[in-house]
């Protein structure tokens, strides 16, 4: 059965209320994980989740299953009637407006019907591919190569009835030489075909075999170049900080009361582009509200935010078509198809020429926020930390701990190269939601460290 | 495992049907309600030295042997591997079911609803509250495990908890303060007995004060100086630090692309020294009311008490049957959870406690302190790949002078490396200052899985740690 007929199914086995929701989620996915040049984790799935919210004077009751019998789906649907029923009981009457009327949502080509086949035999040739090219420099490969197909549904009773179907493709290589030194490399794409696991085992080789003792910065402001998947993971952080809708109605986000001003070097461009040629597109957010592309920083200066159904009514704004959940997740809203516009420079090297004494950046990790209104967060480099010195790269860097403002770091931002890179980490938790970064390399006059990797 | 038997070096297959609640309500209203419920199958299988796994919702026999058919394919079609045996094991044979006195999911929706409600107006009594959220969560797992080796066993097991926050806004400049914990409060392995416990409505007011407050409060200094943990924040501090590092697949590189690896290396057992000779840490998959407590593990392995740090000196890792194989440590740990059934199992902590000292009570620490800043409750928290270079925020410090707590401090923050800091370890309180937390969002796998751990600890305290860094 399509998603699509699943939702309207659901739809209809759900008790009235004063409105309701399907959203269907299907699954079919494949990863194939690796370490030491060696297999160690290969996952296949399977599953759906159909969720029902029910409106109810206001509030939402939610209830979720993965049980397609008409039995089930009647008693999701009465759960989540119930639910909003106790809700509207205790509390009132809620904010919650009505789910969105029916839009339509355009079309994209974020669909491979080879790589929705799902065939393990290719997944297995790219492991092996990866091992081979890490071998012939001596290294030890690991990572993960994974590819699915997610089908998603709306129907509710507002008239919304949209189905969209994507597919995407994710390898990581991460390698490692016999001194520890590691490097990094990965690419993501709507179709598997479009992984070249040889070249990214070889990217990855380059920087683990960069030969010279680690050196030690200390803790203090340097110049910086960031590499794409650095600059994703600060964007992606940004998100989360500062077009969060529901932050910014309560006063909580990084850009309160400065929308309309220069808070970034005038050479940034964000943007959510739902279709942006080199993303995972989305058709639609969780409350069948159609994506469109939404402008977020123009020139450097602050333009919007990103909003559900539910942060746009407290905003006095309409939805964005950034719902994460019917009814709105608890969180807020959040961009999920980041474009950060390319500029002038032709790479990384070219980046690195002015700075005297810096430092190289591949990738983040463990990044965290510590005070969004600030857009301050923390993170770790990792797997290709270098020392930039005289416009070179000249040796290895142990890895450093990065305390800043996201907003600083765009602000100090110099250039950007032309070329940009759809960034992801694979992280799929929970039902996969595919989604990534499109993002260039980046030359920062200052980015703050306040520590080093010890070693023991 | 019959059909699987005959084609596989070893297979096991769960059954998992996990049920849960999610209420939250905010700013006077409902923010959240949501009832989940899923079924299905895991099967996974090894051929070859490689691991396959298949998940289905589809529970039929015909559903269970497409799975099966999934899991051989997915594991034949990678390069060949020579994986280690699996450490012995008698299988796993019986049912077993956590300690629940009032059943969660049978409280009616509008008793949860009052409680919750009743707290989140408490935490708008005062003024200056900008967000104020009440939460309420329960989960119910009911697995049944089967593997080649004969194995047979049924859980069932109850979670249930919640907690308080607050958020104050002025000026550009966001506060918050939970309670019990934040990241979601405080959750056990109980019924809604502990719930109540908790006295939501009773704490808010306080809660709500002290977000307040710390909008006008001095920043946390910048320097070094001597550190009291308690609560979260020190259960963090062991889940992040030591937790983490000595978990086997990490020590034995088979997370390095993601979670990372361990400076704690795998010949460390006996030599290693962790921290000052006051530290001792067991993995307890035991503890009452813990979140890491089973009967069995995700391949059936026997929960235990695992000695992991004795006076300071690694004892022992968190492991898998496969891992211990390849180590030659004689038996699994037991430490192999998986979330829901379309995640295989995967090397996780279960209760990874710190043992109590003999330092009295917090306030019997302090006075002992002189001076110093406490940080009880987590904001922010990062640590590096090898699980070594850690820095943390909280949300609110204490500035400890005279031997007594003093003035409440903002943005409070502290750095160290690992070996370093638990070496600079100096005093543990009690035993009856000894409490379980929670954290709910482990995540750790590819592809992603979020796990719920307990830690146990009592305050302790820290000589020499540079603080006020973010």
């Amino acid at each position: 059965m399509r998603a699509l007929d699943l939702a309207e199914l659901a739809l209809a086995a759900a008790p009235a209320g004063d409105g309701g929701l399907a959203l269907v989620r299907r699954e079919r996915s494949l990863v194939l994980r690796y370490a030491r040049s060696r297999p160690t984790q290969a996952t296949a799935i399977d599953d759906l989740t159909i969720e029902l919210a029910v409106l109810r004077e206001g509030h939402v009751g939610r209830a979720s299953t993965n049980a397609l019998d008409l039995d089930s789906l009647a008693a999701c649907g009465r759960s989540a009637a119930a639910a909003a029923e106790a809700a509207a009981r205790a509390g009132g009457v809620g904010t919650f407006p009505g789910f969105p009327a029916a839009g339509k949502a355009r079309g994209h080509d974020g669909h491979d019907p080879e790589t929705a086949a799902l065939h393990p035999e290719r997944g297995g040739a790219a492991l092996a591919a990866a091992f081979a090219a890490a071998e012939r420099s001596g290294l030890e490969a690991h990572g993960i190569w994974t590819a699915a197909e997610e089908e998603t549904a709306v129907a509710s009773s507002a008239g919304a009835s949209l189905g969209d179907r994507i597919t995407d493709a994710f390898m990581k290589v991460v390698c490692i030489a016999p001194g520890g030194r590691s490097g990094y490399a990965a690419a993501t794409a709507v179709a598997a075909r479009d992984l070249d696991a040889p070249v990214l085992a070889e990217r990855a080789a380059r920087k683990a075999e960069v030969q010279g003792e680690p050196a030690s910065l200390d803790p203090g402001e340097y110049p910086v170049v960031l590499e794409a998947h650095a600059v994703g993971w600060l964007m992606e952080l940004l998100g989360v900080t500062a077009f969060n809708g529901l932050a910014h109605a309560e006063g909580r986000g990084a850009l309160t009361g400065r929308l309309g001003t220069r808070v970034v070097a005038a050479c940034v461009n964000l943007a959510d582009s739902p279709r942006f040629p080199g993303t995972l597109p989305r058709a639609f957010d969780a409350e069948g509200t159609p994506k469109a592309p939404r402008p977020l920083l123009e020139d450097g200066v602050a333009r919007a935010v990103v909003y559900d159904t539910h942060s746009a009514a407290l905003a006095g704004e309409a939805s964005t078509g950034h719902a994460l959940a019917p009814g709105g997740s608890p969180g807020g809203p959040l961009p999920t198809n980041l474009v950060l516009a390319g500029g002038g420079a032709k790479d990384e090297a070219e980046l690195s020429r002015p700075i005297e004494r810096g430092v190289y950046v591949t990738r983040l990790w463990y990044a965290n926020v510590v005070r969004p209104h600030e857009s301050l967060v923390t993170a770790v480099t990792r797997d290709g930390t270098f020392l930039i010195e005289d416009g070179e790269i000249t040796r290895p860097l142990l890895d450093l701990r990065l305390t800043d403002s996201v907003l600083g770091i765009l602000a100090r931002t110099q250039a950007l190269t032309g070329s940009t890179a759809l960034t992801s980490d694979g992280e799929f938790y929970g039902r996969r939601f595919a989604m990534g970064t499109v993002a260039p390399a980046l030359r920062a006059s200052a980015v703050r460290f306040t520590g080093s990797a010890a070693r023991v | 495992m019959d059909a699987a038997a005959r084609r596989v070096e070893y297979a096991d297959a769960r059954h998992v049907a996990a049920r849960a609640e999610r209420i939250s309500v905010r700013n006077g209203e409902l923010a959240q309600l949501d009832l989940d419920a899923e079924s299905g199958i895991g099967i996974r299988v090894r051929v070859g030295g490689a691991w396959g796994f298949a998940a289905t919702r589809d529970e039929s026999r015909g559903g269970a042997e497409a799975a099966l058919e999934r899991a051989l394919a997915v594991a034949e079609a990678q390069p060949s591997a020579d994986g280690a045996k699996l450490a012995p094991e008698a299988p796993a044979a019986g049912a077993w079911e956590s300690e629940v006195r009032e059943d969660p999911f049978g409280v009616p929706m509008a008793d949860k609803l009052a409680l919750l409600t009743a707290a989140e107006a408490a935490l708008r009594e005062g003024s200056g509250v900008t967000v104020s959220r009440a939460s309420f969560f329960a989960w119910r797992t009911e697995k049944l495990f089967a593997s080649t080796e004969g194995a047979l066993c049924e859980q069932r097991v109850t979670e249930c908890g919640g907690g308080l926050s607050a958020t104050a806004v002025a000026d550009g400049e966001t506060q918050v303060r939970s309670w019990p914990a934040s990241h979601g409060g405080h959750v056990a392995q109980a019924g809604f007995e502990h719930f109540r416990e908790l006295a939501l409505p009773e704490r808010a007011p306080h809660v709500a004060e002290e977000a307040v407050a710390l909008l006008a409060a001095p920043p946390c200094p910048a320097g070094r100086t001597t550190l009291v943990l308690a609560g979260e924040q020190l259960g963090l501090q062991v889940h992040e630090s030591i937790g983490h590092a000595v978990e086997l697949d990490r020590v034995l590189g088979r997370e390095a692309s993601y979670a990372g690896t361990s400076f704690v290396p795998a010949d460390g057992i006996g030599s290693l020294h962790i921290g000052s000779p006051r530290l001792n840490v067991t993995a307890d998959a035991t503890s009452l009311g813990g979140l890491g407590s089973y009967r069995w593990d995700d391949e059936g392995v026997e929960g235990q008490a695992v000695p992991i740090v004795r006076d300071g000196v690694l004892r022992g890792f968190l492991s898998s049957r496969e891992t211990a194989a390849e180590l030659s440590l004689g038996r699994s740990a037991g430490c192999m959870r998986a979330e829901g059934f379309t995640r295989q199992p995967i090397v996780r902590m279960t209760n990874v406690n710190l043992e109590p000292g003999d330092a009295g009570s917090l306030e019997d620490l302090l006075e002992s302190t002189g001076r110093g800043i406490l940080i009880e409750t987590n904001r922010s928290w990062s640590i590096d790949d090898q699980r070594l270079q850690f820095q943390f925020e909280g949300e609110a410090a204490w500035e400890i002078e005279d031997g007594a707590r003093r003035r409440l401090l903002k943005n409070p923050s502290y750095a160290g490396v690992t070996p370093v800091f638990w070496g600079s370890l100096d005093a543990l309180c009690s035993d009856a200052d000894w409490r379980l937390i929670s954290l709910l969002d482990c995540g750790k796998g590819e592809p992603g899985q979020v796990m719920r751990v307990s830690h146990g600890s009592a305050p302790a305290r820290f000589r020499d740690v540079e603080v006020g860094v973010a």
